[in-house]
């Protein structure tokens, strides 16, 4: 049975029917936003400037606690730099799988290697005799995270950048059920998630999945044209808006991140 | 007599009055059969059917070690070390201050394959390297010269090949015993009749230095635990079965009497 969620009138004022995606160029070129509810899944090339894309898209943090970016692949001090530079807020919830991975699985891997090869020190072994319990490190990340986003609220904000790490240690089809979830969660709530996928690697039929269960589908891509390199972004898929399916030419600069230059109608 | 006679002689005199020193197990009755203890360095296979006291023993055996100041480790693969130890504190033998002193060093084989990145369901050539490489670690850092494997079994499960679990079982043993650690493997086996193999793998019992097999035989329609020592290396011992009571105050081994067996034969089958 569906589940009822009533909206204050006060907070549809406030919110609006659309959001911002940080970039106020892009908003334009969309009709001024994206509308609330919608998923948007980003299939992003490497260097294409999508990793600024979704912090930048995190940046408007209308309410800083409904506000979530999930990273898995910078650490927090990095993730703080760039919101320093550009002057975005810095009250966001952020979590770092990236981090928590390597402080659960990769050191105990290396400290593993380090035992193989060098043996056990003393002090090794008191520890090893005091110890009674495996520490379970088994950790379902998968899980973790879409357990968070739906536990955000009416309105919420979130990024996921990327879904590659999910997609690398777990059963696709287990994350595109997941995604599934997160799509129906963010409708109900009318709320804005942003999903980033890398497209190298990415197998076509997940591709399929994922598109279709996006609301909006965003393409990041980059060229080099004589010396330089040119990033666009393709809007491929707006449900129900297909006048804003549209390629923009965009740079990075100091003062606003992503900029759009150019925009090319596509529909 | 000639002089090369002479010579033939001593040696003889000095081969017969030769013995290795031993580790006395310090078990009532055990040394006894084993006319003095265990050859030092030995890898003993402990086999035994379910309930039959083999966890008991190798306890007591570390147990009474440590007590004349020796350095114990026991590896539990088959439970926990709280609940092992949980148990074996019904033993007036046991002290946990040996627990806590490090006198007896218990460690679980999970944390062990943990610590290890041996979370795994089989062991290769690397992986079974590396635990000879930690366990022989842990008793030369430590001065181990008691062990307890509880079971090996257990350990060899996951060892896929014969040859592995072979090479696996030489080498430890090899390298303990270049290390004089005196060493029990427990060893589970569905069986203890004079048919059955007193080993899962077949390949311990080559391997061992010594085999201890321990089971239960029926008795005026009761059960009786029995400990017969099949094979010792470097000593003469008993090859006789001997009942086995688990006392409060630990193991204690008592001869069998033959006409027991008759009379237990002629009872079962009616005769």
């Amino acid at each position: 049975m569906r589940k009822n969620i009533t909206f204050d009138q006060e907070d549809e004022d406030f919110f609006g029917q659309v959001g911002s995606f940080g970039v106020p160029k892009f908003d334009n070129e969309m009709h001024g936003g994206v509308p609330r509810g919608f998923t948007m899944v980003a299939f992003t090339e490497t260097g294409s400037g999508a990793e600024l894309f979704a912090k930048q898209f995190i940046s408007p943090a209308e309410e800083s606690e409904n506000t979530l970016y999930i990273s898995t692949n910078e650490a927090q001090p990095e993730i703080v730099r760039v919101f320093n530079k550009y002057g975005w807020p810095l009250d966001v919830n952020v979590r770092t799988i990236g981090e928590e991975y390597n402080a659960n699985v990769l050191e105990k891997e290396l400290l593993a290697s380090r035992y193989r090869l060098e043996g056990f020190r003393l002090e090794d072994i008191q520890r090893l005799a005091q110890t009674r319990f495996v520490e379970d490190s088994t950790q379902d990340y998968l899980t973790e995270v879409t357990n968070e986003i739906m536990a955000l609220g009416p309105y919420f904000r979130a990024g996921i950048d990327s879904l590659d790490f999910f997609l690398q240690r777990d059963d696709p089809g287990r994350v595109v059920a997941m995604i599934r979830m997160l799509q129906a969660h963010t409708q109900m709530y009318r709320g804005l998630l942003l999903i980033m996928v890398s497209v190298n690697g990415l197998p076509a039929s997940v591709r399929q999945e994922l598109s279709s269960i996006a609301d909006m589908v965003l393409t990041f891509g980059v060229r080099t044209i004589g010396s330089d390199f040119e990033t666009s972004m393709i809007v491929s898929k707006f449900r129900n808006a297909p006048e804003n399916l549209k390629m923009l030419v965009f740079r990075v600069t100091p003062e606003e991140g992503i900029t759009p230059e150019t925009v090319e109608r596509i529909a | 007599m000639n002089s090369g006679g002479l010579g033939e002689l001593i040696a003889v005199q000095a081969a017969s009055t030769y013995s290795r020193d031993r580790c006395v197990t310090g078990i009532h009755g055990l040394d006894e059969i084993l006319r003095g203890g265990i050859p030092y360095g030995s890898t003993v296979l402990a086999s035994g059917t379910c309930g039959s006291g083999k966890t008991t023993l190798g306890m007591e055996f570390l147990v009474r070690g440590a007590l004349a100041g020796e350095a114990c480790a026991h590896f539990t693969a088959t439970e926990p070390s709280v609940k092992l130890l949980e148990n074996i504190r019904q033993y007036a033998f046991f002290d946990m201050n040996m627990v806590d002193t490090g006198l007896i060093n218990v460690f679980d084989m999970d944390v062990l394959y943990s610590w290890l990145g041996l979370d795994k369901s089989t062991f290769d050539l690397d992986d079974v390297h590396a635990l000879i490489k930690s366990i022989t670690d842990i008793v030369n850092t430590i001065g181990v010269t008691r062990l307890v494997i509880d079971s090996v079994t257990t350990l060899c499960y996951k060892i896929k090949s014969e040859q592995l679990i072979r090479d696996f079982l030489f080498t430890l043993g090899k390298k303990l015993a270049t290390l004089g650690c005196t060493t029990i493997l427990i060893s589970e086996i569905t069986s203890a009749t004079e048919n059955a193999h007193w080993s899962s793998f077949g390949v311990e019992e080559a391997i061992a230095d010594g085999i201890v097999v321990m089971g239960d035989v029926e008795r005026m329609g009761h059960l009786l635990r029995f400990l017969q020592v099949v094979k010792m290396r470097g000593t003469a011992h008993s090859r006789a079965k001997h009942a086995i009571e688990l006392t409060p105050l630990g193991v204690m081994l008592t001869p069998m009497l033959k006409w027991g067996a008759q009379s237990d034969k002629a009872s079962r089958w009616g005769a």
